[in-house]
């Protein structure tokens, strides 16, 4: 081992630094590794520079994109469509709350139409039940008629370009969508049927079917929860990880907390380094300071769209 | 598909520049065309064109549906073509699938018309029974047996035919139904109304060989082309559909020129085909 | 994929589209204002961007009014191993919607058809024989639609090749006109295209002044066919120059 890496060690110093990343990657990362930096120039519990923008999509009742790293590319396009179904029997004042992750061909040289993505279903089961189970949504704000109408919350979330984390940046967009959301008023019309109250017919013979819900257009958001992957690789802890990375050392843990610090969830899935308690609880403080800068990116996010 | 020596290329394009075709034809005239109706027992009308080797089937069946919520007025008409693997080897199984496509959506922009329905060949209002409850679902069927170019307008003249030898049943709505209900409808199975087809268009393709443009190109002459114009013109010399094919760019002048160009065939293309279906269903008649 | 257990209820959605009513009387009407404001003979105002995906070898982003799009280019690469030899290049087109693309959850139109024509119109700009016996794919995702999407799709997507280094003849642009009533209006969006009497839609390489797609719907006659594609080759002109200044943009800001 010592050997090939001084071999390697003479190269790198010969070959072009691309060249060489490409040829021995996993070298190419330890070596950075070892001056406690990345490729990308970021320390090594440092997440990548977060932005959110709301209200991207005006056909949809709420959306949000959320950038990751320094370009102005956006990496998640979350978007919310609010429609009606009878609730279920055992529950006849909760809605519900459907969310699917895309991953669609443009995002990632290794997604091809009619081949879906693998990493897709699984992201979209995770992200379903950490909304659910975090309790940030309370499903008894989504009745409108008990027993008769709820609302079913359609959350879709797109991944328009695929640089690792994703289910970090795909939690943030949802949260982001759900903040955003302004539900539509409605009303219960003659024939059973809930149907939009517009602007222009509000005044006239349509005022018989009063608004069912004109105090909740915003839902009540509690314990909104934050995500953060990190890369275990030997003895190094590499926060929020670029698809690069994510190649080439294979062991991810995710860490889920809510806005007050509590674990939602953890997630090791397999993976060839093994997750020492210390490790886990070096990750849980990176997840710490996560929460933090990701809460504040939100909160500013909102009052920005409300300055508008 | 065609192999060609080049010697034979240039044979098919020098004959296209002295207006003399490999098989004796002008640049703008077609092959002989025959047409046959009431081919398909079973269907509601039905026809076979054939130009030069050039084979096609076209039916028509009609079924009662529901008209769409956001069109109650109006009837429902799908447009499919399967090209059956008798026509060549390469159609076999999904192979054909996306010339298929591509015919059914030309046809489908020739037949139907803008979103509001104007300038459609078969009119939509025509197939409501009862307003947001009933009406005709038309189902177009065509199936392509044998392919020796010029796909496009056989297909066109099989649909005018088989639905000039359509006949819709009489329908007898029931008023004693409540508004809100679905109506009964007595459908009658001897009194037919025949199928209005004075607006439906033909489609006249112009393929570009060269410098010149021809009409009713075989699968040698379109192996030459560099693109094909299809122009749908119905009876009033207006033009409801137009699709390009072929990669290579065009300018706009002639553009407009292979238009009238196309505008000029399609009366002569409209004459033949009108006196063709009438002998068709004249021999049917005598027949049964 | 519902977050509870259990089937999927089925839904609706409460907003009036579902069932329209008939036609806007004002669109048959001679004067009358477009539902943005514009001129009949007026484009809405284009933005456009190049390299808006990182993991692709070139990318724009397109945003027409409401109508936005992002169109990825991977490529050249070896293509599918079932396909024979052939000594010039593939394209392969995909397009598709989001689900919150149209105000209708799940309604797009035939992502397939909107796919072949995306191909028809780019296959004569590129010079396929510059990358033999690979693919170059052309994936483009409608984040929504307000109308015009394909020519969007198609002028997005030749920014896109461009962005990849592709080589092609010229920049392929395409616009489309409305025919409503007598009108003529230029770059419908989603509102004027439903109501429509008929469509013209040309795609063309503008510095070469030719013509590579063009598709007709609707009743016209020859007088029409006419202004409708001046019209629209004078649009597809000036779209082309916002189309070049953008790639000279862009090239500018990675020299420096």
């Amino acid at each position: 081992m010592g050997g090939s890496t001084n071999g390697a060690t003479d190269l790198s110093s010969e070959m072009e630094v691309d060249a060489f990343r490409r040829l021995f990657p996993l070298r190419f990362h330890e070596r950075h590794l070892l001056e406690s930096v990345r490729p990308d120039a970021r320390s090594l519990g440092k997440a990548r520079e977060t932005s959110l923008a709301l209200g991207a999509v005006a056909s949809a009742d709420g959306s949000a994109l959320a950038k990751i790293g320094c370009t102005v590319n956006p990496t998640m396009l979350a978007a919310i469509k609010m429609e009606v179904m009878t609730p279920a029997k055992e529950t006849p004042d909760e809605g519900c709350v459907a969310i699917d992750f895309h991953m669609p061909p443009i995002c990632s040289p290794i997604v091809r139409p009619g081949r879906p993505a693998e990493a897709a279903p699984v992201v979209s089961k995770q992200l379903s039940d950490t909304i659910i189970s975090s309790g940030m949504i309370d499903l008894k704000e989504l009745s409108l008629v008990s027993g008769k109408a709820a609302w079913m919350v359609y959350l879709d979330i797109y991944c328009l370009d695929a640089d690792g984390a994703l289910f970090d940046a795909a939690l943030l967009a949802a949260a982001a969508a759900f903040s955003h959301l302004q539900i539509p008023v409605v009303s219960l019309n003659d024939d059973g049927r809930i149907v939009v109250v517009s602007k222009e017919n509000g005044g006239d013979k349509k005022e018989k079917n009063k608004p069912v819900n004109e105090e909740k257009r915003k839902l009540k958001l509690k314990n909104i929860p934050f995500a953060l992957t990190c890369i275990l690789h030997k003895k190094y802890i590499l926060a929020d990880p670029t698809a690069e990375e994510e190649s080439i050392m294979e062991t991810l843990i995710t860490i889920v907390l809510d806005s007050s610090c509590q674990l939602v969830s953890l997630y090791k899935p397999g993976g060839p380094a093994l997750a020492y308690e210390s490790v886990v609880q070096d990750c849980i403080a990176l997840s710490r300071q996560r929460v933090k800068e990701l809460q504040k990116v939100l909160n500013e996010s909102i009052l920005d769209m409300e300055v508008d | 598909m065609v192999g060609l020596s080049i010697g034979e290329k240039h044979f098919i394009q020098g004959g296209i520049a002295q207006d003399l075709r490999t098989d004796g034809r002008k640049r703008l005239s077609y092959r002989p065309i025959s047409v046959e109706t009431g081919v398909i027992a079973q269907a509601n009308g039905s026809a076979r064109v054939k130009m030069g080797k050039t084979e096609v089937i076209a039916s028509v069946k009609a079924e009662l549906g529901r008209p769409s919520s956001s069109a109650p007025d109006k009837g429902k008409v799908s447009i499919y073509i399967d090209c059956s693997s008798t026509a060549a080897p390469q159609y076999e199984g999904r192979g054909g699938e996306e010339l298929s496509m591509e015919l059914s959506a030309a046809l489908r922009q020739c037949l139907l018309g803008g979103k509001s329905g104007a300038g459609a060949g078969i009119n939509l209002s025509s197939l409501a029974i009862v307003d947001g409850k009933v009406c005709w679902d038309l189902y177009i069927d065509g199936l392509v047996i044998n392919i020796d170019g010029n796909i496009l307008d056989a297909l066109g003249a099989a649909i005018k035919a088989a639905l000039s030898n359509t006949g819709i049943p009489k329908v007898n709505v029931s008023s004693t139904a409540p508004s809100d209900d679905q109506p009964e409808v007595d459908v009658s199975d001897e009194e037919f109304l025949q199928f209005d087809t004075t607006a439906v268009p033909v489609i006249v393709t112009l393929t570009k060989v060269g410098r010149h443009y021809i009409v009713d190109a075989t699968s040698e002459e379109e192996s030459q082309m560099s693109s094909a114009v299809s122009v749908s013109v119905n009876r009033g010399g207006m033009i409801c559909g137009l699709t390009k094919r072929g990669g290579a760019g065009l300018d706009p002048s002639v553009i407009l020129d292979m238009i009238s160009v196309g505008k000029h065939v399609s009366e002569q293309l409209m004459n033949k085909l009108d006196s063709e279906i009438a002998k068709a269903e004249a021999a049917m008649e005598e027949e049964s | 994929m519902a977050a509870k257990g259990g089937a999927a209820p089925a839904t609706y959605s409460p907003s009036p589209t579902t069932y329209k009513k008939k036609r806007a009387p004002i669109f048959t009407d001679v004067d009358w204002v477009r539902p943005d404001g514009r001129d009949f003979h007026h484009c809405r105002p284009a933005f456009l961007r190049t390299g808006a995906v990182n993991a692709a070898s070139g990318s724009a982003y397109a945003e027409f009014g409401n109508t936005k799009v992002i169109v990825s280019i991977f490529g050249p690469r070896e293509s599918k191993k079932a396909l024979m030899y052939s000594d010039t290049g593939r394209l392969n087109c995909n397009v598709s919607y989001t689900t919150f693309a149209t105000p209708v959850r799940g309604q797009a139109s035939d992502n397939k058809e909107i796919s072949s024509q995306l191909h028809k119109s780019l296959e004569g700009a590129i010079m396929l024989d510059t990358f033999p016996k690979t693919t170059v794919d052309v994936f483009a995702l409608v984040l929504e639609s307000g109308g015009c999407d394909l020519p969007v799709v198609i002028s997005c997507a030749s920014l896109a090749l461009a962005d990849a280094g592709i080589m092609m003849y010229d920049l392929v642009a395409a616009v489309s006109v409305s025919c409503l009533g007598k009108n003529l209006v230029i770059d419908p969006v989603s509102e004027e295209e439903n109501y429509q009497d008929g469509s013209l839609t040309i795609t063309c390489l503008p510095s070469r002044n030719e013509v590579s797609q063009l598709t007709i719907t609707g009743e016209w006659s020859s007088p029409k066919i006419h202004e409708g594609m001046e019209l629209c080759l004078d649009a597809c002109a000036k779209l082309g120059k916002i189309m070049r200044s953008c790639l000279k943009e862009s090239a500018s800001t990675s020299q420096e």
